[in-house]
């Protein structure tokens, strides 16, 4: 782990142990390990987490998601169904600030691992959990995954066509890092928490409540009015025009007029600023009224106009209009580009180049890092367990044969 | 609900009129709650319009934070007038949610006067948060080398369409548009058919803001280290982008290019959303093989899931048509609730559709507190929903909902500013505050 020489990154000196799997906790762990932080990834001695084959597989085994989500982390394979496994698990939390975890709750409390030992263990340890119901409740035994939290949540119901088949919200794995961002959040209140009082705590997030608690106003017009929010395929209720139109070239743009000024930019770029005027559609009320004229409008000057034609002509007028980018138009966007959201990585063993998503937020005096991609299975369990736990070379090689570790 | 740019900030009179500006009483502040939370004596300004920004004040608040919102005199912050309107005419449903435990102070940025206002606030606030159209604070005199010369440990969030940098800055952003241009909205829908919306339109407006926050979280801690603040910069577009698992990387080293996927997903197979026989809809996730076993269970085939027929997601991915048919049939004649039982009980990963309405009946959300009922005065009980994360020994709180118009303004200038009143009565009469 590299100290620049630059400014001292805020996490520096805090350890984080990431025993999650897939994206939900293990991506407040990046996170973490972004902005400074030591990220031990504890993973099964056999396979490991099971976002080594979520996804694409490269040529290395590890897919993907594996190689961008674990960035900057340490694999240390560590079996917690064996005693011995539990024995070393508890040694390392002893000198960790935080315990990143998403089984099903109950499970690290089978393996004798729960929030009460280990808090005896280390009274400041701040334990994220995070799990598809959360710690409490009446579901909170069932098995829970983004694809469920998204529906659960209320936000798949309103993904579609109107009365169509509710589709996925863009992303399966949307509410995944939702969940890792409000679980990053916890985090750092609980460390703010603990540095005035050397306590830790736990930090209890469900992933459909993450995904809920971004729905606006669904839930107190639901409580006021009765109003049940149906899907409005690509438009929005309270907007006009506000939705997805194609253009000529077969492609698609986004154009949001929320307000009466907006409309009428776009009305000046379609060269017919008559249709912003009071007596016509200046008015959004007169728009919604008249939703389906406006949009068709809308729909006939799209369909004249190429994608690029269309938008330059959007931009010279400030309207709010963008490109339906898929990712080979985001290879080829500027914007991306000028703000280094894409970042390339080699790997070293297999001579290959992965591109993957640059840190986000963007701080300008200690910004994040990634010094490394996701890590080989147990690539640094010996370092690990070497340096922080003591363990000799029989000691290690006498854990492995038992596959301990 | 937007990063919004400058000009709404600052509208005409609009529907309010001048004196609903005026509190009738100084209001007093909310009650600190038992226990002392992380953010205890942190004070933010939410100079931000709608969402993208000031839901991170909003969340600062949640957790301890003194959040002044700073607005328009007359119209206040667009917010106000955003979606389903209320009794209380400078209250939508979502300001009163999204504005929870804010003190609204009210400044006229285009005056003078009114910026060396908000200079003295800055100089006495930890965190600022704005969303305008990049360059307008600049163009008012309140850019980064003003405020940070005012206050060395300003921690400042700027969240706009795309940034503070690039060749778009300067466009108007929308979560809409940021969804488009981040890549979400394209993979949203059946595929060759029309892009829908994700879900929600200002989804990328809560995406960017919980990002916000942990950029002020990490830079509060290195001013306290350091003593220097810093800018926090973040592009709708981006936090979007930032969500979409391999999507790059997999372009990047296979050149594949993710389509709609309708209701399913390439990663796994049954994955989707499926119709009940009441023409309600479950959501089934057989993310591994050990899920698929349980599930054949539940639908007493456990031959499907055999090596023979579809045990492995690779050969369900290579049938993914007739596994879905397989599934689609056996929802489709069953209720939603036999299909939740059966399913809950060999614990496959199965979820209800919900609307709102299946929400506000369901046990869980209630046992939760995932719907938290606050008593508004004028308004009776208003629920929104609750705080999000929970923390164990100093869980968040909602004080208040969405604050009147300048509710905080004469204390705010009386105490924080030391203005005297026949000051503040001056000011008033020109509209700056």
């Amino acid at each position: 782990m590299s100290e620049t020489g630059e400014a001292r990154l805020p996490l520096t000196g805090i350890r984080v142990i990431d025993v999650a799997t897939v994206i939900a906790a293990p991506y407040c762990a990046a996170l973490l390990g972004e902005f400074g932080a030591e990220v031990l990834k504890v993973e099964h001695p056999i396979g490991g987490d099971a976002c080594r084959r979520f996804g694409t597989p490269t040529s290395r085994g590890d897919t993907l998601t594996w190689l961008s989500e674990a960035r900057n982390k340490k694999s240390v394979t560590i079996d917690l169904h064996r005693r011995e496994g539990v024995e070393l698990f508890k040694r390392l939390v002893e000198q960790t600030d935080i315990l990143c975890e998403n089984f099903r709750p109950g499970t690290l409390e089978k393996w004798g691992v729960g929030w009460e030992v280990l808090r005896a263990i280390n009274p400041g340890l701040i334990m994220l959990r995070v799990s598809g119901y959360g710690q409490s409740g009446p579901y909170k035994d069932r098995p829970g995954f983004a694809r469920i939290a998204h529906a659960v949540g209320g936000l798949a119901y309103l993904a579609g066509m109107p009365k169509g088949t509710p589709v996925t919200p863009g992303s399966t794995t949307l509410g995944d890092y939702m969940s890792g961002l409000y679980g990053c959040i916890g985090v750092l209140l609980a460390l703010r928490h603990k540095q005035k009082t050397g306590l830790g705590q736990y930090i209890d997030t469900a992933l459909y409540e993450s995904v809920f608690r971004c729905t606006d106003e669904l839930a107190p017009a639901y409580a006021m009015y009765g109003t049940v929010r149906e899907r409005h395929g690509p438009h929005i209720e309270s907007g006009c025009p506000y939705g997805h139109f194609p253009t000529k070239d077969g492609k698609w743009v986004a154009i949001a007029c929320t307000t009466d000024k907006m409309f009428n930019r776009l009305a000046t770029a379609m060269g017919r600023p008559e249709l912003a005027s009071s007596s016509l559609y200046g008015e959004q009320k007169t728009r919604l009224e008249n939703r389906s004229d406006v949009n068709e409008i809308v729909r006939d000057w799209c369909g004249s106009l190429t994608r690029d034609e269309l938008l330059k002509r959007c931009n010279t007028h400030d309207a709010p209009a963008g490109p339906l980018n898929n990712i080979a138009d985001i290879f080829g966007d500027r914007q991306f580009h000028s703000r280094r959201n894409l970042v390339a990585f080699d790997i070293g063993d297999q001579g290959e180049t992965v591109i993957v998503p640059n840190v986000i937020p963007r701080l300008s005096e200690t910004p994040g890092r990634i010094d490394s991609l996701g890590p080989a299975l147990g690539e640094h369990t010996d370092e690990v367990l070497s340096s922080l736990l003591g363990l000799g070379e029989d000691e290690l090689a006498t854990l492995r044969e038992k596959r301990v570790i | 609900m937007h990063a919004q740019e400058e000009e709404c900030a600052q509208p005409g009179a609009d529907n309010l009129q001048a004196g609903d500006a005026r509190p009738p009483e100084p209001d007093p502040a909310p009650q600190p709650t038992a226990g002392a939370l992380p953010l205890d004596g942190v004070r933010v300004v939410d100079v931000g319009n709608f969402l993208a920004g000031p839901y991170a004040a909003s969340i600062m608040g949640e957790f301890g934070a003194e959040v002044l919102k700073v607005e328009h005199p007359i119209a206040g912050d667009p917010m106000r007038r955003f979606g389903t309107a209320t009794k209380r005419h400078d209250a939508s449903l979502a300001w009163l949610s999204e504005a929870r435990n804010k003190k609204s102070v009210t400044i006229d940025l285009r005056q003078k006067r009114g910026v060396e206002l908000f200079v003295r606030l800055v100089t006495k606030s930890d965190v600022l948060v704005e969303n305008f159209r990049p360059g307008t604070m600049e163009e008012w005199g309140l850019g980064w080398e003003v405020l940070h010369e005012a206050n060395p440990g300003l921690v400042m969030l700027r969240v706009s369409g795309y940034g503070q940098t690039g060749p778009y800055r300067r466009r108007p952003g929308f979560a809409h548009i940021a969804h488009a241009i981040g890549g979400l909205s394209y993979l949203a829908g059946f595929p060759g058919e029309t892009p829908v919306v994700p879900g929600t339109a200002p989804l990328g407006d809560y995406i960017s803001s919980l990002y916000g926050v942990i950029g002020v979280m990490l830079a509060l801690r290195h001013k306290e280290e350091t003593g220097r603040g810093q800018i926090i910069d973040i592009g709708i577009y981006e936090a979007v982008f930032r969500q979409m698992d391999e999507l790059a990387a997999s372009y990047g080293l296979f050149g594949k290019v993710r389509e709609r996927e309708g209701a399913g997903s390439f990663v796994a197979v049954p994955h989707g959303h499926f119709r009940c026989q009441d023409g309600k809809w479950v959501a089934i996730a057989c993310t591994t093989d050990k899920m698929f076993e349980r599930f054949s269970e539940a639908m007493e085939r456990p031959e499907l899931a055999s090596h023979l027929l579809y045990g492995e997601q690779r050969k369900r991915l290579a049938a993914r048509d007739e596994v879905n048919a397989i599934v689609t049939e056996w929802v489709g004649a069953r209720s939603r609730d036999d299909v939740m039982r059966l399913c809950v009980d060999k614990e496959v990963p199965v979820g209800k559709l919900n609307s709102i309405a299946d929400i506000f009946e369901d046990e869980h959300f209630q046992a939760r507190g995932n719907l938290a009922t606050i008593e508004e005065e004028g308004l009776g009980p208003v629920v929104v929903p609750g705080v999000v994360p929970t923390l164990s020994e100093t869980p968040g709180r909602i004080a208040n909902l969405g604050p009147p118009l300048g509710n905080a303004t004469y204390e705010v200038m009386r105490e924080l500013l030391e203005l005297t009143a026949t000051e503040i009565a001056e000011l008033r009469k020109h509209k700056i505050v």
